[in-house]
């Protein structure tokens, strides 16, 4: 994927709600209103949620990590200083959330090791699809990948972070994101060519 | 709504353009099963918010203040006081003993910073505000400041809780930034 699908991937998942109400309820919210944090949560809490849920492919887990990115937002929104846009500034507070709560949870043979995980062999729990009956099925194929190809994935194509920002957070090589993002997408590649489905474009 | 077209089975992989293409028609939302809000107004019930400019200024007050401490203590340790107590046992007068006594802290200071950075998920200090990153440096040149000064004086049991405190200084400033506050939500 090139430069400009990541842009566009940017893009569409840091569209913004409307300018100034949002200016307005964060502004209330820094100053302790927590009915203004409860509109910024109704705008924002589908989008976090699919984040949570795309990254860690497990449907409680990722409520609870919404949950936590909400309590931290409030914690911490007196930081945002209107720098870059308020959702750009919230997803990657989700992101180190999410990344936290994963190395919290690995257990000490995955952290001492390294040890590479496998791809999924019980199809995760789908949560339900906003204005959708079914869910994608590169959604479920993503929630297949093995947790490191699934985080580079999910990151890159889908959240429009560069190499060298995931190698960071992720504390890897820009090498062995490249490598695991080639991974995610040959894997993918070969699921849904083996389910026979193809986004009609 | 996504559409889909069911390809036969002998049909050729699915392009990279085409995984693309799906990436770019997925849901930008997704809805929890659970209802979450309830939860997160009881976390926040009485949680404090970080004021920036507040904390800002109580980080830069604290530093300052302990630093100045630090300046103080060397100051009136090396200059004016002369070493003449003795920590406990097994520090005392025995200038190499002192010595081997002021490495081993020094080892087991590592050893918790580095256990509690692995616990906190190996975090990077890099990426902390600037102000928080500051913090670190001035217990860092502190602790460097004060092992110069045991070289010269390693029977300073003065001089020695000095870098005690340091050492737990920063582990504190450690455990307050990456400590989870709110595991029951």
């Amino acid at each position: 994927m090139d430069n400009s699908k990541v842009i566009d991937a940017q893009k569409r998942f840091t569209t913004t709600v409307d300018n100034q109400e949002e200016l307005q309820w964060i502004n209330l919210a820094k100053q302790g209103d927590q009915h203004a944090f409860h509109s910024l949560y109704q705008a924002y809490h589908r989008r976090i949620y699919a984040l949570c849920w795309r990254m860690l492919a497990d449907k409680d887990s990722a409520e609870d990590v919404c949950q936590e990115v909400f309590v931290q937002l409030w914690q911490k929104i007196n930081n945002f200083r209107g720098e870059s846009k308020f959702s750009t500034w919230l997803h990657s507070v989700a992101t180190n959330v999410v990344l936290g709560h994963l190395r919290k949870h690995k257990n000490w043979l995955q952290r001492v090791f390294s040890i590479e995980d496998k791809p999924q062999e019980e199809p995760a729990v789908m949560p339900e699809l906003k204005d959708s009956s079914r869910p994608s099925e590169l959604d479920k194929n993503i929630a297949k990948l093995p947790e490191r190809a699934r985080l580079v994935f999910v990151l890159f194509a889908v959240e429009g972070y560069r190499h060298e920002e995931i190698a960071k957070m992720l504390g890897m090589a820009v090498g062995s994101s490249k490598s695991q993002y080639h991974r995610a997408k040959t894997l993918l590649r070969e699921w849904l060519t083996n389910e026979g489905v193809c986004d009609g474009v | 709504m996504v559409s889909k077209i069911v390809l036969p089975q002998s049909s050729k992989q699915l392009s990279e353009q085409e995984l693309q293409a799906q990436v770019l028609q997925l849901p930008t939302e997704l809805s929890p099963e659970r209802e979450l809000w309830s939860g997160i107004e009881k976390a926040i019930s009485g949680k404090t918010q970080y004021k920036y400019e507040d904390s800002q200024k109580q980080w830069q007050k604290a530093p300052v203040a302990w630093a100045a401490s630090v300046v103080a203590a060397i100051l009136l340790t090396w200059g004016v006081i002369t070493p003449q107590e003795t920590l406990n046992d097994s520090f005392n007068g025995n200038s190499q003993g002192n010595i081997n006594l002021i490495a081993a802290m020094q080892q087991t200071f590592e050893q918790q910073k580095q256990g509690m950075l692995v616990s906190y998920g190996q975090p990077n200090l890099q990426d902390l505000a600037p102000e928080m990153q500051d913090q670190f440096k001035q217990l860092s040149s502190a602790q460097v400041t004060i092992k110069k000064a045991l070289e010269s004086e390693p029977n300073s049991a003065d001089l020695l809780n000095l870098l005690r405190w340091t050492q737990q200084q920063e582990l504190d400033l450690l455990k307050q930034l990456y400590s989870p506050q709110w595991q029951s939500i």
